[in-house]
């Protein structure tokens, strides 16, 4: 994808820590694709929106604050108060005790409420995070799978009518007997169409999976895995049903076109 | 300040501290995080009190950044930056979300950075002198923006608000908040970048 104002102000949102709405997925697969601008940019839209940090003065919070906030550490001793030892009757300490139980007791009433709430809010953060790990795990695990190995081949793939304008990527192993497929400038479907990808072989194609584009018209996906396939020698798109088809019945969207030889 | 990305409001040996801090709260270090408090309260305090406008509500803030940070201290990444930028993040993140739930009522830090008030209170936690430099540039480099995009700016980052609802606070197209929140940042990558290529290796 070409370097665009468009993605300069997704950076800009992304740097501020803003939600990208429905482009976040279509920033994040740019990002997936490798755009040194755009990286480069984000760190340094980072720190310029961090330069609004520093511009405000700093403030004195009331001194309370550090001992309510050390007091309040789960797992820590709260700090040892040394009580001087002064001649006193039994009524004195009797009347100290409760007294500090009392205290003891709201304070941590009030820690394991506030300790509650902690907990409340970090399990929903850290199941967020798990999710977005997956995501990315699942995503790294691709590239390694289809982009990093070593018989790699990449085949352009150029619109037809009734979609001239849409293009497409194909990143194929023959070891992996699998590929990604990475398009933009899909047109929207019914409901009920999917676009297929088709590798090539022996002059024959075979169905290597369906796949949905997003509201931009762009498409991140990886086909079967095809054993059966010797060597794939093209790709093409189709429109068919939902779910797919076993030979192409639909217009061709998408062709490649194979080196020579 | 702007250290939080990388900056150079700290130097080397300061980020290196705060790194060993962390590793010492991990470890359950109360002390640590004493001094970490020492440290940073001071930014915090002031970023927080800028987005919330309440000084008690600033304080709440605090107080749970530094919890997060005694459960959390392993989370902390130092190949994402340094010690100051997770600070910055969490208690910019929690303030914004705090300022989000109690809309559509009253907002918090609508105070220009020029107009909010130098209080007697101020206090040069880091005072070491490149910090202080480099928060001047910071604000030399953000008086030098043109209003509307300052504005724009100020929106998004102490207020959270996406171009959307900076366009109907505004009353501007669209486009046109797209544009100054994007020219905005990229006038202060200019003016930043001689700045950060000039100061000595960080972390």
């Amino acid at each position: 994808m070409a370097h665009d104002e468009r993605l300069e102000e997704l950076a800009a949102l992304q740097a501020l820590g803003l939600p990208l709405g429905g482009e976040s997925g279509a920033f994040a697969r740019h990002r997936e694709e490798g755009c040194p601008t755009c990286e480069e940019l984000l760190v340094d839209f980072q720190i310029s929106a961090s330069a609004l940090a520093a511009a405000v003065p700093a403030r004195r919070p009331r001194p309370e604050l550090k001992q309510r906030i050390l007091g309040s550490l789960p797992g820590a001793r709260p700090a040892v108060v040394a009580m001087p030892r002064r001649p006193s009757g039994a009524a004195w300490w009797l009347a100290a005790a409760a007294a500090l139980l009392f205290a003891f007791a709201a304070w941590d009433d009030a820690r394991l409420r506030r300790q509650r709430e902690d907990l409340r809010s970090q399990t929903a953060q850290l199941s967020a995070e798990l999710s977005t790990a997956r995501q990315e795990m699942a995503r790294r695990d691709l590239r390694v799978r289809v982009l990093e190995s070593d018989d790699v081949k990449v085949l352009f793939l150029g619109g037809k009518d009734p979609q001239p304008s849409a293009r497409a990527k194909v990143f194929w192993s023959e070891k992996a007997k699998t590929g990604m497929l990475l398009a933009g400038n899909l047109a929207p479907l019914p409901p009920d169409k999917q676009y297929e990808l088709w590798v090539f072989a022996e002059g024959k194609p075979v169905a290597a999976g369906v796949f949905d584009a997003d509201a931009s018209g762009r498409a991140l996906f990886e086909s079967t895995s095809l054993p059966g396939v010797a060597a794939a020698q093209n790709f093409a798109v189709t429109v068919e049903p939902r779910g797919g088809v076993s030979q192409p019945t639909g217009p061709i969207v998408l062709v490649g076109t194979p080196a020579a030889g | 300040m702007c250290s939080a990305t990388g900056g150079p409001a700290m130097n080397a040996d300061s980020r290196e501290a705060d790194r060993a801090l962390v590793a010492r709260v991990e470890r359950r270090d109360a002390e640590a995080l004493a001094v970490l408090y020492d440290r940073h309260a001071g930014r915090l305090m002031g970023l927080a009190q800028r987005i919330l406008g309440d000084t008690g509500e600033a304080e709440e803030i605090l107080q749970e950044v530094f919890l997060h940070v005694w459960k959390a201290a392993a989370t902390f990444d130092p190949s994402r930056g340094p010690v100051l930028a997770w600070l910055l993040v969490a208690t910019r993140s929690r303030s914004i979300d705090r300022v989000r739930s109690r809309r559509p009522g009253k907002r918090g830090g609508t105070v220009g950075l020029e107009e909010a008030p130098e209080t007697a209170s101020r206090e040069d936690v880091e005072a070491d002198a490149a910090g202080r430099e480099w928060e001047t540039h910071c604000r030399a480099a953000i008086s030098e923006l043109p209003e509307d995009q300052r504005r724009a700016l100020e929106l998004a980052y102490f207020e959270g608000l996406t171009h959307q609802e900076i366009a109907e606070r505004t009353a501007t197209p669209l486009g046109t908040v797209k544009t100054r929140v994007r020219l905005g940042l990229m006038k202060l990558r200019e003016r930043i970048r001689p700045y950060r290529k000039s100061e000595a290796h960080g972390a």
